[in-house]
């Protein structure tokens, strides 16, 4: 029993052994070739995704280089094509209270002594607000805009929490050049003021915003402009100033400024009250540089046939009441040339008188002084424009007397200027434009002046800055005509405050040929060493242009010429003794 | 032995499939590579341009008007350009060098050594800006009296001093003498009644001693400048002054 067992224990024994033998040799044969076979997938699969990669697949994130190169928002450029506005990546300063973990200090220093470190780097930064924002723990821009330079020197500083991260920002090269014409963009990327609200969806377009939109504006221009500016009003202690350089022949703008300006560059800060554009928004009665267009209304509708004619001029004009005076008196009797040289409101206003308010004001209507300025700009400002009496608004009498000699009538410069433009260009009024024109595609416009009262005119013109009131822009070479105006600001005593004045100066050149005009005007100049200590734009607004004159010609492809000027032989036996006031 | 060739010309079709296979994936390959070169090159296309971007703007802003303006007033004082310097055209050109009319003035003659000049300009000395005292060429042939007050011109001596001067020049140079006058043109001229010239001419004649030549020649020079300062009236000082008023004229 015992021997049966044992041997049986030992035979079963011996099969099971066999088994588990070729069992594991089994179970060895399959793992191998499981093994295999996953290798031979993820082999297979490595190579299909090889070969998938090779031929099919793009390479990641591929753009085009005209999509990689296309500015976030188009770029403005000047009429040379000089930047004006463009999309710039740059670095703003931005304090992450976390960079150091969000347990303990944000800041390796103290705050005081960082902000110490700052105000080195950034003279203008303010101290006590630096500290604060450090101190609060709240992540923010302690800076929107910062240089290269200036991000290495804070990177020195050794702060974790002062990152440069790289944004893309609005950025002006020209700094507050052109600010008024150009405008800003805010902090959200929306433009405000000038042409950056104008042409926010063709800047923002995709489709368009590769091509760079071209101004008018001639940017060396601008900065003669604004520079003379600057400095007449700073010479004459004036309020603000405003300027506006127009061609003559397509209506362009060639340079616009209001001073003082702002600083595009600062979006944060460029919203005040400096915004406000002068030459396009702000309406002021512009005194006698009215009055040449209202002898060449008279000239045109043939009420003036005859300059050599003499009007009384030795005692103010009574009418309704009210007394139209001169600065002072001229002598017994004045013809149109010397009324003009000496911008007697007395003969003006008989000149008006006898042309008739319903003539005057179709000529006032035609040259654009009864609606808003024809420009692309947002701010435009309405005219304050005489009602007149009944219902087709007939001007009184007196009405048609004041607005000959530009008061009771308040427009923009811009208004003046366009004026201006369409009595010596041949007497085709156009709209005033701010982007770049063909001279051959110029708009058509609506003739206002005959060809000959515009000649006429012309001559005229350059008899005032000859002989008369605009000597003081007389810029050798340039032959330059033009007109001075100083109106008494509203208010004070009898509607008129005498002290505070506008001081303009209305000017085109090449007398010979005209080209461009250019308005100049001061608001409340005072009398200064500067200006002889006299108030009136022949002393004030009348150099700036005879300095700016000289500058912009050469630029503009006007060529100072002593051999040349419009001839005016006709007219100076006219003219007495050619003193001015 | 048919079975065989049929299967080796599978085989060899097999093969030629195979190879043809290799050889579409390697093209394959090949273009794939290329076009990520070129997407390489056009990012770095990219980011040259964006640099380009970035310089340009800070150049523009770094010259712009505003800045422009401030560097015209400090450093250069530019003008803008008046009527005399344009020439309308080749009429204009051409009238410059039209031939003198009965009583037309001299036409106006530059680069000339006039005698009549040195006799009557006295040029101040001179003087250093930083220690406000007369400057010299050669410094220890200046005793402090001369240093002091504006060098005093003998009008023979220094007329001497120049042709010396100018002589010298042209020797070392070995080129044509620049119009240098010798003494007996200068006797001839004195009596030549047509020598008089007019004072518009005179003035312009002020330019006329060349100091560039002597100062390619600076060894000369110096010689010729000690030669004038041992005889005790002093020129020096006139050398740079002219070239001053040169510069002031132009």
């Amino acid at each position: 029993m015992n021997a049966l067992t044992a041997s049986a224990a030992i035979a079963s024994g011996r099969v099971r052994l066999a088994n588990v033998r070729q069992r594991s040799l089994v179970e060895a044969k399959v793992r191998v070739l499981v093994v295999a076979f996953l290798f031979l997938l993820t082999g297979a699969a490595a190579l299909t995704r090889i070969v998938q990669l090779g031929l099919f697949e793009e390479p990641p994130e591929r753009r085009s280089l005209a999509e990689a190169l296309l500015p976030p928002r188009g770029e403005i450029t000047d009429r040379n094509g000089f930047p004006l506005a463009r999309a710039f990546p740059v670095y703003a300063l931005w304090y992450n209270p976390k960079a150091l973990g969000a347990a303990g200090s944000s800041l390796v220093k103290s705050p005081e002594e960082v902000a110490k470190a700052l105000l080195q780097i950034f003279p203008d930064a303010d101290y006590t607000d630096l500290v604060k924002r450090m101190k609060s723990g709240k992540a923010s821009y302690l800076r929107r805009r910062v240089m290269p330079e200036e991000a290495n020197r804070i990177f020195a500083l050794g702060e974790p929490a002062l990152e440069f991260p790289r944004e893309n920002q609005r950025y002006y090269p020209q700094g507050s050049l052109g600010a008024h014409v150009l405008g800003y963009v805010d902090s959200e990327g929306f433009g405000h003021v000038g042409m950056e609200q104008v042409l926010e969806k063709q800047l923002l377009d995709p489709a368009q915003r590769g091509r760079p939109v071209e101004l008018s504006i001639d940017m060396r221009v601008q900065g003669a402009l604004e520079d003379e500016l600057g400095r007449g009003m700073l010479e004459t202690e004036a309020k603000g100033a405003a300027g506006v350089i127009l061609d003559v022949d397509t209506g362009e703008v060639v340079a616009l400024a209001s001073l003082p300006s702002f600083n595009p560059n600062r979006s944060d800060m460029a919203y005040n009250d400096l915004v406000f554009n002068k030459v396009t928004n702000q309406v002021y009665e512009l005194g006698s540089t009215f009055k040449p267009l209202s002898i060449a209304a008279a000239i045109d509708a043939g009420v003036v046939t005859d300059l050599a004619v003499r009007y009384p001029s030795d005692r103010p004009l009574e009418i309704g009441g009210f007394q139209i005076r001169d600065s002072h008196s001229f002598g017994a009797s004045l013809n149109v040339p010397e009324a003009l040289i000496h911008s007697s409101n007395i003969v003006t206003a008989q000149v008006a008188d006898k042309l008739g308010g319903a003539r005057l004001k179709s000529t006032m209507a035609a040259l654009g002084m009864n609606e808003r300025p024809y420009i692309e700009l947002p701010a435009r400002g309405f005219p304050l424009w005489p009602r007149g009496n009944g219902k087709a608004g007939e001007w009184p009498r007196i009405t048609t007397m004041t607005v000959s000699y530009g008061h009771g009538i308040a427009v923009t410069p811009l208004h003046l200027a366009a004026a201006y433009a369409t009595m010596v260009n041949g007497g085709v009024w156009r709209p005033a434009t701010l982007y770049k024109v063909d001279p051959a595609k110029a708009a058509e416009g609506r003739r206002v002046f005959k060809a000959s009262t515009s000649a006429r005119m012309r001559q005229l013109l350059r008899m005032i800055v000859v002989d008369g009131t605009g000597r003081s822009a007389n810029a050798p070479g340039f032959r330059v005509g033009g007109k001075t105006g100083s109106a008494e600001k509203p208010g004070g005593k009898g509607g008129y405050n005498r002290t505070s004045l506008v001081a303009t100066f209305a000017a085109a050149f090449p007398m010979d040929k005209p080209r461009y005009v250019v308005i100049v005007m001061l608001d409340e100049p005072k009398g200064t060493a500067a200006s002889s200590f006299q108030r009136t734009a022949a002393f004030n607004a009348g150099p700036v242009v005879g300095r700016v004159i000289p500058r912009i010609g050469p630029l503009l492809g006007i060529v100072p010429d002593d051999s040349r000027d419009i001839d005016i032989s006709d007219l100076s036996p006219l003219v007495g003794n050619g003193e001015g006031e | 032995m048919i079975a065989s060739a049929n299967r080796l010309r599978s085989a060899g079709w097999l093969v030629l499939l195979g190879l043809c296979v290799a050889l579409v994936l390697v093209l394959a390959f090949r273009v794939n590579a290329l076009r990520s070169q070129i997407h390489r090159a056009e990012a770095r296309i990219v980011a040259l341009k964006q640099d380009k971007l970035y310089l340009e703007t800070e150049f523009e802003t770094r010259a712009n008007q505003q800045q422009l303006k401030v560097w015209n007033d400090v450093e250069f004082g530019y003008a803008a350009p008046n009527s005399s310097q344009y020439l309308e055209g080749e009429r204009e050109l051409a009238s410059l060098s039209m031939p003198a009319t009965a009583n037309a003035p001299e036409p106006i003659r530059v680069a000339s050594v006039d005698n009549a000049v040195l006799a009557t300009a006295a040029f101040p000395a001179m003087v250093s800006p930083l220690s406000g005292k007369a400057m010299a060429s050669d410094s220890e042939v200046l005793d402090s009296e001369a240093q002091m007050r504006p060098a005093q011109i003998n009008h023979a001596e220094a007329v001497v001093t120049l042709k010396d001067r100018l002589g010298t020049v042209v020797e070392v140079a070995s080129r044509k003498p620049v119009r240098a006058e010798t003494v007996s043109e200068k006797e001839r001229a004195q009596k030549a009644p047509l020598a008089k010239r007019p004072e518009k001419k005179v003035a312009k004649a002020a330019d006329a001693p060349k100091p560039d030549k002597a100062k390619a020649k600076p060894k000369a020079t110096v010689v010729a400048d000690k030669s004038a300062a041992k005889k005790g009236k002093t020129t020096v000082g006139s050398r740079p002054a002219a070239r001053k008023e040169a510069k002031a004229a132009g």
